[in-house]
């Protein structure tokens, strides 16, 4: 299939009614959560996982996938009406959005915001559809070793990217490869780890953790601030519509974003973050009047804006061409296509087209539902933050400890919840990011069985895993994003040091 | 300080997946085992625990490690309290069943976060009975029924 029939194809799957109303109900959702603090798109996702069991794969799809870029839009409103951002991705966009608030611009903020978000997710589209079906066509010739090596050197980019220091990201990426080899070994049925639990040979759920992580862990760090009140500020409808001045400002931002936002999708990481990130730093540096941003420059909100629902996009491009996530958020979707008896992979394509392509459609009917709904919607979602927080709070408890009970009825689950939501909130208080854990958890097993095939096959040969041109590059990839910063980092206080140590003669 | 406890839980931690690990037929490099994989974790796991305790070891204790400010004691008797009420209803689920266990939590947790006592009742009723009625009614969540309902 062509990407043009592909992608026809795929709206055919994406508009039917079950289909439809998944998206609807998944960009809802991820709008709130997006909105709300305390609960980010990673926990709502966990969260609603076990309700995808019932329903055909890609449908169960479709709905985690609207979560997941549905909170990038919930977010950026929080950001620039209340100067509270709902999720991470979202801090940038408060530095100028919240000001143009101050200034009576809130309307043309969130009206740019939104379009910027809809035009990098249309772009996103074409961009999976290009860049998975191109990968996907060389990933039909990776052997173990290229898997085995991807994965590792993902893991390696991830635990410098996530923020902090290399050695807690590897502190969890042990952890979580540790986690991982809990339970039944598939090859020879020995249980690893379980101290005779029967329950712990089926292996540590998946979601649990992540709820535990994301969902408890979050709570808990509210409970601890105390219940605030947030002063909304509301937004007449008429108030919407940027000046023609504000859109030609807002272009070349949105453009430049959709496709910085899209790379950084590609890259293990924490991409919709770093994508904001990127956007803003580069926005300032084109700009010929940086001066501006901070103080309400509605370029410091376009870019951003396109650049988090682009990497949304990115990001479903390694999990769809090659069944490897590099993000809590795309763990879950694997998570979810593994229980739905889904072989993610690059056979994905050719071989379940109405899951890869009803997907991509439906992530551009959940971009025009979002944009359509989202303004004239926006200040309903806003109410949303007056419901009183420790009300919120409990409830959200609630929800995570049923929705854990419910993945095999059993307690060990809810165990793994409120550990690893304690363990989380600790985690945050040592400033660890804790998403190599989560994705160390996912790949672990898949790097299990690609390393014992790829020694296997060399007949125990360490070198020909090396002598693979793919495997060796994708290996040094992982080292040089490993070593290089830091040399550069230290190359550049030496350089800096003689000058320092001359003005002070 | 915490710093350092915490890299000595983990270096422990570690060196007990490794004793776990070796306990496992590893294989040989050309026939790996069951072992193998759990071995180069271990291996890995320890080596990065050491460097870390050792980094929190020659830090000097005057200069504190990058973390957030501590939690004020008003806070962190909020904190604790939740992570109580979750292991609590941990323990109690299979002992009490869902619908009390629920109120229970809720009403709990909401007057330990500061409602009133009527309000923390109502919600923990009203959030009981709802959530019993949409998991193990509507969507067949097989949740204990426990005292209230057997």
């Amino acid at each position: 299939m062509g990407p043009l029939e592909g992608l026809l194809y795929g709206f055919s799957v994406a508009l039917t009614p079950a289909n439809l109303f998944a998206c609807l109900v998944g960009v809802l959702v991820g709008t709130v959560v997006g909105i709300l603090p305390g609960i980010g798109p990673v926990g709502a996702m966990a969260l609603l996982l076990p309700s995808t069991f019932a329903l055909e794969p890609a449908t169960g799809i479709i709905m985690l996938a609207g979560i997941y870029y549905g909170s990038m839009y919930g977010g950026s409103t929080t950001s620039i009406l209340v100067n509270v951002p709902g999720e991470a991705a979202s801090v940038v966009t408060a530095l100028d959005g919240y000001q143009m608030t101050r200034q009576g611009r809130a309307g043309a903020a969130l009206a740019v915001a939104a379009v910027g978000s809809f035009v990098a997710g249309s772009v996103g589209v074409v961009g999976i559809v290009l860049a998975a079906s191109w990968l996907a066509d060389q990933a039909l010739r990776f052997g173990p070793p290229e898997y085995f090596a991807m994965t590792v050197s993902g893991l390696m980019l991830l635990s410098r990217l996530s923020g902090g220091s290399v050695l807690h990201a590897f502190i969890m990426v042990a952890l979580g490869l540790a986690l991982g080899t809990v339970g039944m070994e598939p090859i020879s049925a020995i249980r690893r780890f379980t101290f005779g639990s029967v329950q712990l040979s089926q292996g540590i759920e998946l979601v649990p953790v992540i709820m535990g992580l994301y969902g408890v862990a979050e709570v808990l760090l509210i409970a601890e601030s105390g219940i605030r009140k947030a002063h909304v500020t509301t937004v007449k409808l008429r108030e919407l519509f940027p000046t023609r001045e504000e859109w030609r400002r807002s272009a070349w931002p949105i453009a430049r974003g959709s496709v910085v936002g899209f790379a950084a999708g590609l890259v293990p990481g924490p991409a919709t973050v770093l994508a904001t990130f990127v956007a803003y730093t580069l926005e300032r540096k084109v700009s010929r009047t940086p001066e501006r941003f901070g103080q309400g420059a509605i370029e410091g909100v376009a870019g951003p804006e396109a650049a988090n629902n682009g990497a949304t996009a990115g990001a479903m491009v390694p999990l769809l061409s090659l069944g490897i996530p590099f993000s809590p958020a795309t763990a879950i979707l694997l998570g979810a296509l593994m229980i739905a008896g889904v072989q993610p992979g690059p056979l994905l394509i050719s071989q379940r087209p109405e899951v890869f392509w009803g997907v991509v459609a439906s992530m551009y009917v959940g971009n025009l539902i979002l944009l359509v709904l989202n303004l004239p919607l926006v200040g309903l979602f806003v109410s949303v933050l007056r419901l009183p927080q420790h009300v919120l709070a409990t409830l959200v408890l609630l929800l995570c400890l049923v929705g854990a009970y419910s993945l095999n009825n059993s307690p060990l689950d809810l165990w793994v919840l409120v550990l690893f939501g304690i363990f989380g909130y600790g985690l945050r208080k040592l400033a660890i990011d804790p998403s190599p854990l989560v994705v160390a958890l996912v790949l672990g097993p898949l790097m299990e069985k690609t390393l014992r095939q790829t020694l296997f096959m060399a007949r125990g040969n360490w070198v020909d895993l090396l002598s693979r041109p793919l495997s060796l590059a994708l290996l040094l990839l992982g080292v040089v994003a490993l070593v290089l910063p830091p040399l550069i980092r230290r190359a550049r206080r030496a350089a800096a040091r003689p000058q320092l140590s001359g003005a002070a003669r | 300080m915490v710093e350092r406890v915490v890299s000595l839980a983990v270096l422990a931690a570690s060196g007990a997946y490794l004793a776990g690990a070796l306990a496992l037929p590893a294989g040989t490099v050309a026939r790996p085992g069951p072992g193998f994989f759990p071995l180069a974790v271990g291996v890995f796991a320890l080596a990065v625990a050491l460097v870390w305790a050792a980094i929190a070891f020659r830090r000097s204790p005057a200069t504190p490690a990058p973390s957030a400010a501590p939690p004020a004691a008003e806070g962190r008797r909020r904190v604790l309290t939740t992570a109580a009420v979750l292991v609590g209803f941990c323990l109690l689920l299979p002992r009490a069943g869902y619908p009390l266990s629920a109120f229970l939590f809720v009403t709990v947790l909401l007057r330990s976060l500061g409602a009133r006592w009527p309000a923390a009742l109502a919600t923990g009723l009203v959030s009981a009975a709802v959530s019993y009625y949409l998991f193990a009614v509507l969507l067949s969540v097989p949740l204990p029924r426990g005292l209230l309902l057997d």
